[in-house]
């Protein structure tokens, strides 16, 4: 089991209402997995990816990843597991205008305080293994949006994570640069990453092995 | 990850290029400021600090006897020395100067007599001078130097102005005399010229003992103060009970002054005031309040040095709330950089770490790019401030440049860590999901900075105004007298008797209305006694006095509203005096209305009570300005020049004093050639004599040179404060250009006009300035009022200033924003509406 979530709810208050934006999301993922949540508009999907990721916090419920009690950590220590076991990829990639393609990727690396050699040894090795060699020393601005989420999920896979957290990685790409990015995840998933996909997309769903769908915050 | 962090903020520097070039040039801008201001207050607070013994040297100021005797004066008489020697051994020396005034001098073997300098730099100094101040020796010894009569110290300077590269030492030089003979001295020392901060400035010194046979005459004298009394102190000495001890001194040895030249004993002299002695450490001298001036060198202004260390504050704080508004400002775009690197596992103090090491570096790069601005500007503001500031010197300096670096670590950690902190609290989610609401919670704190930005320069503005129009105001007053059109002539006492060969042949020059001669001239007389009204009951009143004939009356213009002017045909008119309005105010006879009933003309005056002594008043003028008009006009009591019962101090200074006919000299070049000709009649008369003019209306200029030094360099630091205020404005406004693009797109979409959405975009910005026009107000009005309060005329505090000053500062305002008004009212809709 890499992680599981147990009754986990998520509220604001609106108009003094308690209004939930999850409820009693019970989930878990063996790893390897390669799952898809789906659902609509406001369902709640981006908060569950998040709080999976140890971005947000939730105000109910249990969450242990790897045996570890997440909502019991410190702030440091969550920090610490999810730089160490978690790669994100994000529809619109952000990346780093200011850094080229080479040292985009090696940000992750930077915070995990990783020698200068060894850096550079796995720069080399995703820009290799991306077919980007080329690109290297470009910036953000001048490669095309798949190449650009391309460098996204190189940055995202450079630091070794077992858990890949994608938010709609194709939404802001051509169908057919979207195949070839579902088409990577997939290869990514038979080499063993856990991945886990929000996406609208029922072509990207077919990809996954499971399916969670969510509807006003509940999984149905 | 340093290097990381350097490439990172290098290409955010040229990427943003407009951001940079605001940051740095305001950051350059308020260091350079900051720079030249500490220059210039370090230069005057380090004033005196070369001399070896310098920390026991103290100078001793007095009551001020002739005015206010609150006040400390920093001259005494010979006396003063005499019996600090006798009465306190914690003295280890004291010795002293004497101002004896300009002299003519010459290098007896240079045969022509053109090679004449005026020396205003001329003192005698006492034979232990050069060991109690450490003046640097180049030739000569310091023991030894001002020993015999008839010695002079000269500096460098004065040497080769004299002898060209000659050794000057043994050499003779001559000082003229008043009866048109020259002394010969002796070259005993070459000096060094003396240090710029040093608040004695010579140029000669001769020896004391020159004037020995004056001075064994007079050594019991309080009252002859032309002197400055330095004492060493021994080692250890406890000032304080020292300063205590001394002031049995005057007491004991200044009642046979009272008594012998004021024919009272010293209880009625000091009439239940108490002389004081005051021991003033050399350090403080240059910067004291009181006494603030003295005969030997500059005293500087402790108000002017308050004001820039102010200001250079005050500018410095600007340009760092401009660096943390136009961070916070850009803190949109840096805050997707936030949200990223915090989820690639940065904490919040790596992010911190970042920030303030960027605002370092911006300082650190400005800090630079000042240093070469300051080197640059020095020269011109030295010539306006009248200063020889230097920087590069200090900049040799390991103590300086270590103080600079620390100056970069504390302003870059200053004015990062607002920007720091503010955008390392982003949260990851809201940042990546464009959701930044926390972005604009630094709203209200932005504006609260421009609006304090704003309020320092407009109340800076109100006072720079304000100054302009007091200057204005006094260059404008009503002197009572016509100081335009008034040529005078310096070093007549040198001609002697054959002044009035002069004086006559200028009164046969039809360019001339009037000529008279006189022995001090508006704005500059100075000299004063006591006088009383006679009769043993009245009081002795010390009022300025002037010794002069009845056509120089004429020559001011003088207005007299009771008896006449003294008529040079009646010989007893020489111990008659004409008073102003003030004097018979002071001396008891009443205001004007009351002369009709009791008038004062044919009353007399005296300085004693015999009855031998006193003078009659044989008219009354109008109150005239014969000081600086930043006094009220005081009691004057005009002498005739031969005046022989009241005791002149060696005559001093005369003047012929001109009018010229407007319509005689209609350009300056039958000014030039006129002067030429009086030159030359001058020249006939005794060749050897230093020919020396002014107008009366550029010496009266000249009483203001402080102030208006002190508003021209008030007007710069003035304009510098707004550029900066209106640099962190336009950073501000292309921020909310930026925030606000969506909403001005919706409602031009909606129908508003460009004009309408150009008057609200503006407004969010001319609110903030009217808000700071209220709060500089009333500060400035403060600030001007106490200013005001050391001028006896005053310029009115009229509110149009005011409005004229917010009315600027709302069009420089309008002018900032405008280019980014128009950016956001003209943009087409759809292209920022798309984007969203």
């Amino acid at each position: 089991m890499l992680l599981q979530l147990n009754n986990i709810s998520k509220w604001v208050h609106s108009g003094g209402q308690k209004v939930f934006l999850l409820k009693d999301i019970n989930f878990w993922v063996h790893e390897g997995d390669f799952i898809s949540i789906m659902g609509p508009s406001g369902s709640g999907k981006s908060t569950l990816l998040n709080i999976i990721g140890m971005l947000d916090g939730f105000d109910e419920g249990e969450y242990s990843f790897l045996e570890e009690s997440v909502h019991r950590l410190k702030e440091k220590h969550r920090a610490n597991l999810y730089k160490q076991y978690i790669g994100f990829v994000f529809q619109s990639y952000h990346l780093l205008d200011e850094l080229t393609v080479k040292e985009n990727l090696e940000m992750p690396l930077l915070y995990k305080k990783i020698g200068g050699s060894e850096r550079k040894a796995l720069v080399a090795d995703m820009l290799d293994r991306f077919n980007i060699v080329g690109k290297k020393d470009l910036f953000p601005s001048q490669l095309s949006g798949g190449q650009q989420q391309l460098v996204g999920i190189a940055r995202a896979l450079i630091a070794s994570p077992k858990l890949i957290l994608a938010d709609e990685p194709t939404g802001n790409l051509n169908s057919k640069q979207g195949e070839e990015i579902m088409e990577i995840f997939k290869q990514l998933n038979n080499e063993g990453v856990t991945i886990i996909q929000v996406t609208h997309s029922e072509k990207n769903t077919a990809y996954g092995s499971r399916i969670i769908n969510l509807l006003d915050g509940s999984i149905v | 990850m340093i290097r990381n962090y350097f490439k990172i903020i290098w290409r955010n520097t040229i990427r943003e290029k407009q951001f940079t070039f605001l940051n740095i040039l305001g950051l350059t801008i308020g260091i350079t400021s900051c720079f030249i201001i500490g220059l210039y207050v370090y230069n005057e607070v380090t004033y005196d600090t070369s001399h070896e013994k310098g920390d026991r040297i103290y100078r001793i100021n007095q009551s001020y006897i002739w005015g206010d005797w609150n006040d400390q004066y920093a001259a005494t008489g010979p006396n003063v020395a005499v019996a600090l020697k006798a009465d306190a051994p914690e003295f280890e020396k004291v010795t002293r100067m004497l101002s004896i005034g300009s002299q003519n001098m010459r290098n007896k073997s240079a045969t022509e007599n053109t090679n004449i300098f005026k020396e205003e730099g001329y003192f005698l100094a006492e034979e232990n001078f050069f060991e109690v101040f450490s003046f640097e020796f180049i030739k000569g010894d310091p023991k030894t130097a001002l020993k015999e009569p008839m010695s002079l110290a000269i500096t460098q300077e004065t040497a080769s102005r004299y002898f060209g590269n000659e050794d000057p030492m043994g050499k003779p030089l001559e000082v003229r005399k008043s009866d048109g003979t020259w002394d010969t001295f002796t070259v005993t020392a070459v000096l060094a010229d003396v240090p710029e901060n040093s608040h004695i400035q010579f140029d000669i010194l001769g020896s004391l003992s020159t004037i020995q046979k004056k001075l064994q005459n007079q050594n019991w004298l309080w009252a002859w103060t032309g002197f400055g009394t330095y004492g060493l102190v021994k080692e250890g000495t406890d000032v304080e009970n020292l300063t205590n001890k001394i002031q049995a001194i005057p007491p004991k040895w200044a009642a046979r002054t009272t008594e012998r030249l004021f024919s009272q004993p010293y209880e009625e002299f000091t009439d239940g005031k108490e002389w004081k002695l005051y021991l003033q450490p050399l350090k403080e001298i240059y910067l004291s309040d009181t006494p603030n001036e003295h005969a030997f060198g500059p005293n500087g202004n402790p108000q002017f040095v308050k004001l820039f260390s102010a200001i250079g504050i005050l500018i410095l704080f600007l340009c760092s709330i401009n660096f943390m508004n136009l961070s916070t400002a850009r803190s949109s775009k840096r805050s997707k950089e936030v949200g990223i690197r915090k989820v690639l596992g940065s904490d919040r103090n790596r992010l911190i770490k970042q920030f303030v090491l960027e605002s370092t570096l911006f300082v650190a790069a400005s800090t630079l790019l000042a240093i070469i601005l300051t080197q640059l500007s020095l020269r011109g503001f030295n010539a306006i401030a009248d200063k020889e500031l230097s920087f590069i010197p200090l900049l040799m300096n390991p103590i300086c440049i270590g103080i600079i670096i620390l100056f970069i670590f504390i302003l870059g950690i200053a004015a990062g860590s607002y920007p720091a902190f503010y955008l390392s609290s982003f949260q990851p989610i809201e940042t990546l999901k464009g959701k930044v609401t926390s972005v604009f919670k630094g709203k209200n704190l932005r504006n609260g900075l421009v609006v304090f930005q704003f309020t320092i320069s407009i109340a800076l503005i109100i006072c720079a105004f304000f100054v302009q129009k007091q200057l204005a105001y006094t260059s404008s007053l009503d002197l009572g007298l016509i100081k335009d059109n008034v040529l005078q002539i310096h070093n007549i006492e040198q001609l002697g008797d054959r002044a009035e060969t002069l004086k006559a042949k200028l009164e046969a020059n039809p360019a001339f209305t009037h000529v008279g001669k006189s022995y001090g001239i508006p704005p500059n007389v100075w000299s004063g006694d006591k006088y009383r009204a006679f009769g043993p009951e009245n009081p002795a009143i010390h009022f300025t006095d002037v010794r002069t004939e009845g056509d120089f009356l004429d020559v001011l213009g003088l207005t007299f509203i009771e008896g006449r002017n003294f008529d040079p045909d009646r010989i007893a008119d020489k111990y008659g005096v004409v008073l102003n309005k003030e004097a018979v105010k002071v001396l008891g006879w009443g205001k004007r209305d009351a002369y009709a009933a009791d008038s004062p003309v044919g009353k007399f005056v005296a300085m004693t009570n015999e009855s031998a002594d006193k003078m009659e008043v044989l008219g009354i003028v109008e109150d005239f300005n014969f000081s600086t008009t930043k006094e009220k006009i005081g009691p004057l009591v005009i002498l005739h020049q031969d005046n022989d019962k009241v005791w002149n101090y060696g005559r001093g200074r005369t003047f012929l004093a001109a009018r010229l006919d407007p319509k005689g000299v209609e350009n300056s070049r039958n000014l030039q050639t006129l002067i030429e000709g009086i030159e030359k009649e001058m020249a006939q008369i005794d060749p050897s004599i230093l020919f020396e003019y002014s107008f009366m209306d550029q010496e009266f200029e000249k009483t203001f040179k402080s102030e208006q030094r002190m508003a021209k360099v008030l007007n710069i630091f003035t304009v510098l404060a707004l550029i900066i205020a209106c640099l962190g404005l336009f950073g501000l406004a292309a921020f909310s250009a930026e925030r606000r693009i969506k909403e001005l797109g919706i409602r031009k979409v909606l129908g508003a006009k460009v004009f309408e959405l150009a008057l609200l975009f503006s407004s969010e910005f001319t609110k903030l300035v009217m808000i700071s026009i209220l709060l500089a107000s009333p500060i400035a009005y403060l600030l001007v009022n106490e200013w005001l309060k050391d001028f006896a005329y005053r310029t009115p505090i009229d509110i149009w200033v005011f409005l004229i000053a917010a009315i600027c500062a709302i069009a420089i305002t309008l002018l900032t924003v405008s280019m980014q008004t128009l950016k956001a009212a003209m943009t087409n809709p759809v292209d920022n509406l798309r984007t969203e």
